[in-house]
């Protein structure tokens, strides 16, 4: 155990170094701008005369060395009337969205539960499904059912989520009004933002179960099948194929045929010796899976008008706010890195030969 | 001595794409409680499908036994339920692979795996299983081998996994042990190690043995009777003395011929006979041999010899008499 632990410390040494390379990328991009396009981004009220700007410039030294740039983005620059630091990013300061009215972290904490809640409800049954089903079709290989499910992949695989979310919109909201857009009914989102109603997580659906308001949970699911059907659908379909093939090296196998020859089941031998062999890589693509949804799906939320990290993203490129798309995309990749070092961590602990390496 | 196994005209096919391949073609031997019985013979002639075709191991499609019996103690294998089969495999009869890496389960710790075998079959415990499976590691002589029960099996050396894989072989008490060529992945010393610590457990625990190697001097000395096997079927079957003085099939002068003298080295192996062994696409309406052998008469190209006795412990396929040249 001890050498998972320094795998794991290892690991942890690494993500600071992989955070700084990701904001030098960053930065790298934006003083691909000019300096007098980011003067009129970094500032708040755009002072309308040319000599203005001019000033500013020289006020923040935007025509200042790369490097240097670089260093007072991350550490951030004394105000030379308070003598207050401000800004950098090292400080956890990602600037002020003109999208969200607020600054870039607090437009995240207020779109992050939407997205969240609709991750969380489509991972359940897009693992579970495709897990599922994967793992039916390697056990019963070219045969029909195997057929019908890989055919149902290849759909699942080429149809392009915003042609499936509108079709699913247009027939089960606007032809037979089932399951609206949007997060809550108005009647519900006047008790969820009124003061009995207390937010644990702003994850509507389970604040109404913490809340014990069966109603309002109810209202909650309705407004995330179509949105939490189309995205599982684009990716239990994904899921089948990698856990289809991984199942099928996996039966493969010589040590398949050991388990045989000791007289255990059929049963026993998928379950016992083919599963925890096979599922190592569904693991890695799974969580890989749910990090990209926790980073927000811009067409889904945009299509069922779900106010999430992903609409978030959408509005903010439109509207040219470059400092929200920085802020967003920061954060995006420090999930995407804390992500990762989880599933190398589970990675170490479902597979002996890498843990003990 | 009873009989604990009697294989009859077993025949195994193989559906692909380029046709049926036909493995196995008509294999029969027997074998007494407590006797070892060698099977010999080049890579792809068969070895490997006729034992596992007995325990209904082969992977089905491609694979299908298509005739034959397979008679253990006194019941057809072939012929047996699911269920009945699976509670002779790993409890009466018992596996030991060739390559001890890829038929370990690479993600499940030693101790689990040797374990397994008591837990399906005596319906013991985790925690007796384990301390059993300590002992029989112990038997098979793994240092430690409590401590060694979390392991995995890439923490082995090679020649250690091959105890490991002996020891869950027999941590049932198998009345028959079959060891498809458990030696020919490792090194010569480790071999000969091997060989020691079956030849010891055999004296210790009496169980009969199926042997199958291409390795012709472990079989000298482990082995009362030697198949010599060769394009699906057994050409030649005699006690292992009898065999090496007298070798009557062209096929097994051929394999004795390429040996190194017995004086240069212990370790005999098959070398190599000119021509490929060859794969079968339709039963053999020759002799599978004919393209290879230097003793060809006429009647070789229009019959495959059956395996005939010409003494009590020695059988022959073949038309002609090497010591003459002429037909039988
Ligand atoms: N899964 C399979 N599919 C097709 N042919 C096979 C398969 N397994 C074995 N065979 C064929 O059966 C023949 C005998 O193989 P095998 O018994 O493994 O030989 P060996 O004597 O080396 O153990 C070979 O010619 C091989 O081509
Ligand atoms: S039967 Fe004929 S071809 Fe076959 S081994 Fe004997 S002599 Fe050679
Ligand atoms: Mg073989």
């Amino acid at each position: 155990m001890s050498s998972m632990l320094s795998f794991i410390i290892r690991r942890l040494l690494i993500l600071p170094l992989l955070l700084i390379a990701v904001t030098i990328l960053i930065f790298s991009m934006l003083s691909m701008l000019t300096p007098y396009e980011r003067v009129s981004l970094y500032v708040k009220d755009i002072p309308k005369r040319q000599g203005a700007m001019e000033g500013l410039i020289k006020k923040y030294g935007l025509d200042d060395p790369v490097p240097v740039q670089y260093w007072r983005w991350m550490a951030g620059t004394k105000n030379p009337d308070t003598g207050e630091i401000e800004g950098g990013v090292l400080r956890g300061n990602l600037g002020w969205s003109k999208t969200g009215k607020g600054t870039v972290w607090e437009v995240i904490g207020r779109r992050l539960p939407a997205t969240a809640e609709l991750a969380l409800w489509t991972a359940i049954p897009m693992i579970g499904i495709g897990i599922y089903l994967g793992v039916v079709s390697a056990v019963n290989h070219n045969k029909l059912l195997d057929q019908i499910l890989r055919v149902f992949s290849i759909v699942g695989w080429s149809i392009p989520v915003f042609v499936f979310g509108l079709i699913v919109l247009l027939f089960f909201y606007a032809k037979l009004g089932w399951f609206p857009p949007g997060r809550l009914s108005d009647w519900a989102s006047q008790v969820v933002q009124s003061s009995q109603f207390i937010r644990y997580t702003n994850m509507n659906s389970i604040d109404a179960l913490l809340n014990g308001r069966l109603d309002i949970f109810r209202d909650a699911v309705r407004h995330l099948v179509l949105p939490v059907i189309t995205l599982a659908y684009l990716d239990w379909a994904y899921l089948l194929r990698v856990t289809r093939s991984s199942m099928l090296d996996t039966l493969n196998q010589d040590y398949m045929t050991t388990a045989r020859a000791k007289g255990l089941s059929e049963n026993k031998v998928i379950r016992r010796h083919a599963l925890p062999n096979a599922l190592i890589p569904v693991v890695t693509v799974g969580a890989l899976m749910l990090i990209g949804l926790l980073n927000g799906v811009v067409i889904t939320e945009t299509i069922f008008n779900i106010p999430g990290m992903g609409s978030f993203l959408a509005e903010s490129a439109i509207s040219l706010d470059v400092i929200s798309v920085l802020g967003i995309t920061m954060f995006n990749c420090l999930i995407l890195l804390v992500g990762n070092l989880i599933v190398d961590i589970l990675y170490g602990v479902i597979d002996p030969r890498i843990r003990l390496r | 001595m009873t009989e604990i196994l009697s294989v009859q005209g077993l025949e195994t096919q193989f559906r692909t794409r380029e046709g049926i391949v036909h493995a196995v073609n008509g294999v029969s031997f027997n074998l007494d409680e407590g006797e070892t019985l060698g099977i010999v013979g080049e890579s792809g002639c068969g070895k490997s499908v006729s034992v596992m075709s007995m325990l209904r191991l082969i992977p089905s499609p491609p694979g299908q036994v298509v005739a034959g019996k397979a008679l253990y103690q006194g019941k057809d294998l072939l012929k047996m339920t699911d269920d009945e089969i699976r509670h002779v495999r790993g409890a009466q009869i018992s596996m030991v692979f060739q390559d001890p890496m890829t038929f370990f389960n690479p993600v499940l710790t030693i101790g689990k795996q040797v374990s397994e075998p008591l837990e399906i079959h005596n319906g013991m415990n985790k925690k007796m299983a384990y301390e059993r499976a300590a002992k029989v590691l112990e038997m098979v002589g793994i240092p430690k081998a409590k401590e060694r029960l979390e392991d995995y099996p890439h923490q082995f050396s090679g020649g250690m996994r091959q105890r490991v894989m002996i020891a869950m072989a027999l941590i049932t008490n198998p009345q028959l042990l079959i060891a498809d060529e458990p030696t020919t992945a490792l090194d010569v010393t480790i071999q000969a190690q091997i060989v020691e610590l079956v030849q010891r457990l055999r004296e210790e625990l009496g169980m009969a043995i199926i042997w199958i190697t291409h390795d012709l001097g472990i079989i000298a000395g482990l082995a009362k009777r030697v198949a010599v096997m060769y394009g699906g079927c057994i050409v030649e079957e005699a006690e292992v003395k009898e065999l090496y003085a007298n070798p009557m099939h062209p096929y097994t002068r051929g394999l004795l011929g390429s040996l190194p003298r017995m004086d240069e080295s212990d370790h005999r192996r098959l070398v190599s006979i000119d021509g490929m062994p060859p794969i079968l696409m339709e039963k053999p309406k020759s002799c599978p041999f004919l393209s290879r052998c230097t003793y060809a008469v006429d009647h070789c190209k229009t019959e495959n010899p059956a395996l005939k006795s010409l003494s009590p412990n020695h059988k022959v396929a073949c038309w002609v008499d090497p010591n003459t040249g002429r037909e039988f």
